[in-house]
């Protein structure tokens, strides 16, 4: 019966057992409690943190770049985007459609920029429009109210002042690629961010680019903004000052107007590059936008391409300014003396053949200085059999031909200074393996399989000038952070060194002067017009692409102008190398370039 | 008219009604935070002149006025008369079961509920009422032979248990069928089963687990799944259970501080003020603050174990056991589901997680429980 009595000793047992039972639970869930609390709390509190915190960041203006008087080649400007916030936005394809419609863009071309991620950012802005013109950043504030969540975001944008002029030295940004994301050297780059790709942005890009700034905004489950929970402003880059001079940078631009080719000019003393020049050029802002394909097409089509730098990465035969190192080579191996002449009948027989001089008619009885000033190839030639390929290939390396300057703002040419060694690894079958002696009188007079970089000749030009010293061309002047105080300063770098006896050197540097001031000589156009006391030393080049025959068909095949000079004669500043691609004559097409960069030197020095 | 025993002052248990009203007061302390607006306008908070910026918590306060009302009805039945309604209530709930079945309001999928105007009315809930009662009044009524009950003994409870978790399980409330089955088996285990017959029935169970499994809805399955491996979906199922274990974890040994627990006053914590209160409480107030709420809930739960030994009718005492069964069940799954060792069903947590039909059923059965304790006099000496 349900109230019959009943013993309460009879559940003793039963409660006991749940008693058991109760307090094992209760010790399971304290445990379980303990272990997330106490043992994992600080793990789960930083989760707990991710979960609420989100980190936006803000693009730091790059560094500015100056030429070394300080005038402005890189800068930034603002750049306005139409953006939208998604949090503020309650219906985003009516505001965008009506975006489109107020900037006059077919309807359906606006997207977001990147999908919705799965960690729901809302509150960041999306991109609609980049860089658009103040017009169009009027339309939209007009109407601001009918486009809630949408925003002009102003954001720091690169700004090649100087265009054209300081292409291939300054280089361009742009977005990061894949590779570069995946690349050590930039750990820490995000996505979307732009770094520089080229020249000095690319080679400083760790100066330059500054330190982001950071948001920590408080946000919750939705993705909305609570509050900012704290921030680091962004840092702007360092700028540099490059050892590029700007007048003489715009002489040289000038000067290979609708040409094609390159000027290098340096200080003899320091190796710093005064001018850099290729031509064609590009416009570096180009690459701030979306670049179309036509564009595209143009900036790399060719080899060497308008992206390339002519004075860096393209080798050319140097041709006759060669003869400077043949002739130093010749009268340091004591195989001339200045005295003793050579016949030149307007050729050289040599193995059964003739090797023409270029003057048809010939130079009649020529010695060093005489044959240096008329560049008469049959004296040149007498010297190749008394040297040797490996005696010229080890002048001509020591004065930088057919190596790498070290400059570092882009990958550059090495060029080639051929030697019996190189032939023997060069070539795969034994009969192309052996040096010919008929090979050796190309490359007296820069011809065969010898090319250089306009920069390496400009280097060997400083060395003739300073007594042999080759100093690793460099284009940064200064880095200056915060506070404008210099972080770095350019020191000069000695990359190899031959010391020549002076006396050979006087004669060479004789010969040299001539080539610009003797009247027989190839170089006269090049004097400084509006400096007649400054006399100007020099050698032209004339370097054959192909056979004369081959050249009367085709413009293209037309002979590179070269012309290798440095200024004052008797006390050099500055060296230069000026090369015009099928210019012609190096007297005729690149002396007068040259002419017109050094005058732009002295005028700045004059100041 | 109504005499009044004064033994039944005697032996009322004030220390179960002190520590229920202390774990009312932590819940409802709990609750403001979890439910905290601080952009909402304010909500007035009963018949008193305050208002207050988080509308769960006012709510929970007008259900705490309404579970007192519960708590009293279930301490003036008497015991007779509790065994009297056995039969009716259970029938009753049955039929209710029944009725919501076809005329019942779909809410999320589930059609578990009788609207009547505003209010909303779980038949589910007065399950757990009617079938501790019948539970209690079978079992007060056959003693089970000596080495407890065999499988053929268990036949009758086990269809009075199994035909209203059929119904709940359809509606689909797993977690009410649950606690149903759990509170009914408790007391058959309280009552002594043959231990032949529970081995039996484990490796049953065992074995049944395959087509059940196969049964199981997939939001189910995925339930248990990301038990074993939360990372396997983060979004999915797989969610709140690394929420809520980001919430407890997070809070450590003293708290983050209250109203400042960011995992659920951001909303990253889904259902923070019903299913998943707790993680409220260990987020804000830390591994300390879970121990004295836990230590309540011991306290209480040896309170009604106390009261199992002192009542001297057997009726009485098996509902006494079903009562602490439901809240040991309930407390330990909700918990064991919160700090992620046991999967996430539907389960709330006794007088802490908000809810009207939780409150009311609750305090109904601790006025029950209370009653039956004061009126133990009744009963031989």
């Amino acid at each position: 019966m349900a109230f019959a009595d009943r013993s309460n000793t009879n559940l003793v047992p039963q409660l006991k057992r749940a008693t058991i039972l109760v307090l094992f639970l209760f010790g399971l869930l304290i445990l379980r409690l303990w272990y997330l609390q106490v043992v994992k709390g600080s793990y789960f509190k930083d989760l707990s943190e991710n979960n609420r915190i989100r980190s936006i960041y803000v693009q730091a203006p790059r560094g500015l770049i100056f030429d070394r008087h300080g005038e402005l080649w890189a800068g930034n400007r603002p750049s306005f985007n139409i953006e939208l916030i998604q949090e503020d936005c309650p219906n985003e394809k009516a505001v965008m459609a009506l975006v489109e419609e107020i900037v006059g863009l077919k309807a359906g071309t606006l997207k977001l920029d990147n999908p919705m991620s799965r960690r729901r950012r809302k509150f960041e802005p999306r991109v609609l429009l980049k860089d658009v013109s103040r017009e169009v950043v009027a339309k939209i504030e007009a109407r601001k109210f009918e486009l809630p969540g949408v925003v002009v975001q102003v954001t720091p944008t690169r700004d090649y002042v100087q265009k054209e002029l300081g292409a291939h030295v300054v280089g361009y940004i742009r977005e990061i690629s894949k590779d570069q994301l995946l690349d050590e050297k930039y750990a820490g780059y995000q996505q979307g961010e732009l770094v520089g790709q080229f020249g000095v942005e690319s080679y400083l890009e760790d100066l330059i680019h500054g330190v982001r700034g950071l948001k920590r905004i408080e946000v919750n489950a939705m993705g909305t903004r609570i509050g900012e929970f704290s921030s680091e402003s962004e840092k702007m880059g360092n700028d540099v000052y490059l050892t590029i001079d700007a007048q003489m940078q715009r002489a040289a631009l000038e000067g290979l107007k609708d040409k094609k080719g390159a000027v290098v000019a340096l200080d003899v003393k320091t190796g710093g590059v005064l001018t850099m020049v290729s031509m064609p050029a590009f416009d570096p802002n180009i690459f701030t936008g979306e670049v179309s394909p036509d564009v595209w097409r143009d900036l790399v089509g060719g080899r060497p391409s308008k992206l390339n730098n002519r004075a860096l990465q393209a080798a050319y035969p140097p041709g006759s300014v060669f003869k400077i190192v043949t002739g130093l080579a010749g009268l340091s191996e004591n195989l001339v003396t200045p005295k003793s002449s050579v016949f030149c009948p307007g050729y050289y027989s040599f193995g059964g053949r003739r090797y023409r001089c270029h003057k048809a008619s010939g130079h009649g009885w020529v010695d060093f200085n005489s044959a240096l000033i008329q560049s008469c190839d049959v004296y040149f030639y007498s010297l190749a059999t008394k040297l040797g390929i490996d005696t010229i290939n080890r002048y001509a390396t020591d004065l930088g031909l057919g190596a790498l300057t070290g400059i570092g703002i882009s990958q550059e040419a090495k060029g080639l200074m051929p030697s019996t060694d190189w032939k023997r690894r060069y070539f795969s079958k034994d009969a192309d393996k052996i040096w010919y002696p008929g090979e050796t009188l190309s490359v007296v007079i820069g011809q065969g399989a010898t090319t250089t970089t306009p920069i390496q000749i400009a280097t060997m030009m400083s060395a003739v000038a300073n007594g042999g010293k080759v100093f690793k061309p460099q284009v940064i002047k200064e880095i200056r952070g915060g506070d404008n105080n210099i972080l770095k300063e350019m020191n000069p770098e000695l990359s190899r060194e031959h010391v020549f006896d002076p006396a050979i050197l006087k004669l060479v540097q004789k010969a040299l002067f001539g080539v610009v001031n003797d009247p027989k000589g190839t170089g006269g156009r090049s004097k400084l017009k509006k400096f007649p006391e400054i006399a100007v030393a020099g050698k032209t080049g004339t370097a054959q692409v192909v056979t004369l025959e081959a050249r009367l068909k085709h413009k293209d095949f037309e002979d590179h102008a070269w012309f290798a000079a440095y200024a004052p004669a008797d006390n050099p500043e500055v060296a230069i190398a000026v090369l015009v691609e099928n210019g012609g004559h190096g007297g005729a097409a690149a002396a007068p370039i040259a002419g017109a960069v050094l005058e732009k030197y002295f005028e700045g020095k004059s100041e | 008219m109504l005499l009044v025993d004064r033994r039944i002052f005697k032996y009322f248990n004030y220390h179960l009604l002190g520590i229920v009203g202390l774990i009312i007061l932590c819940g409802l302390i709990i609750l403001y935070s979890a439910g905290f607006n601080p952009d909402a306008p304010g909500v007035p908070l009963g018949p008193f002149s305050i208002s207050v910026k988080s509308s769960a918590f006012a709510k929970q306060f007008a259900f705490f006025g309404a579970g007192l009302v519960a708590m009293l009805v279930g301490m003036l039945l008497s015991t007779k008369a509790l065994h009297r309604l056995s039969i009716p209530m259970y029938v009753l709930a049955i039929i209710l079961l029944v009725g919501v079945m076809l005329f019942g309001t779909v809410v999320n999928g589930s059609r578990r509920w009788f609207s009547l105007g505003a209010l909303r009315f779980q038949p589910a809930e007065l399950v757990k009422v009617a079938v501790i009662l019948i539970m209690a009044r079978y079992l007060s009524r056959i003693k089970p032979p000596p080495g407890g009950f065999r499988f053929k003994d268990l036949i009758a409870p086990g269809l009075l248990l199994l035909a209203p978790m059929g119904f709940i399980m359809k509606q689909p409330d797993l977690g009410t069928a649950l606690v149903v089955g759990a509170t009914g088996a408790g007391m058959l285990l309280f009552a002594g089963i043959n231990i032949r017959t529970l081995i039996g029935i484990g490796l049953a169970g065992i074995i049944a687990a395959v087509p059940v499994w196969y049964s199981l809805h997939d939001y189910q399955k995925k339930r248990i799944l990301t038990l074993v491996d939360p990372a396997a979906d983060p979004l999915g199922s797989g969610y709140h259970l690394n929420q809520s274990k980001i919430a407890v974890g997070s809070g450590g040994i003293l708290g983050k501080g209250y109203l400042k627990g960011t995992q659920s006053q951001l909303e990253f914590l889904p259902e923070h003020t019903t299913d998943f209160v707790f993680s409220v409480l260990a987020e804000e107030w830390g591994f300390l603050g879970c121990l004295l709420v836990l230590g309540l809930y011991a306290a209480l739960i040896f309170q009604l174990l106390g009261m199992i030994g002192r009542v001297r009718d057997a009726y009485g005492a098996y509902v006494l056991v079903g009562i602490t069964t439901l809240f040991l069940f309930h407390i330990v799954t909700n918990i064991g589901m919160v700090i992620g060792v046991l999967p996430v069903v539907g389960i709330t947590l006794p007088l802490l997680s908000y809810g009207g039909s939780s409150v009311i059923v609750c305090m109904l059965c601790l006025g029950i429980a209370l009653g039956i304790g004061m009126r133990r006099y009744q009963f031989g000496q």
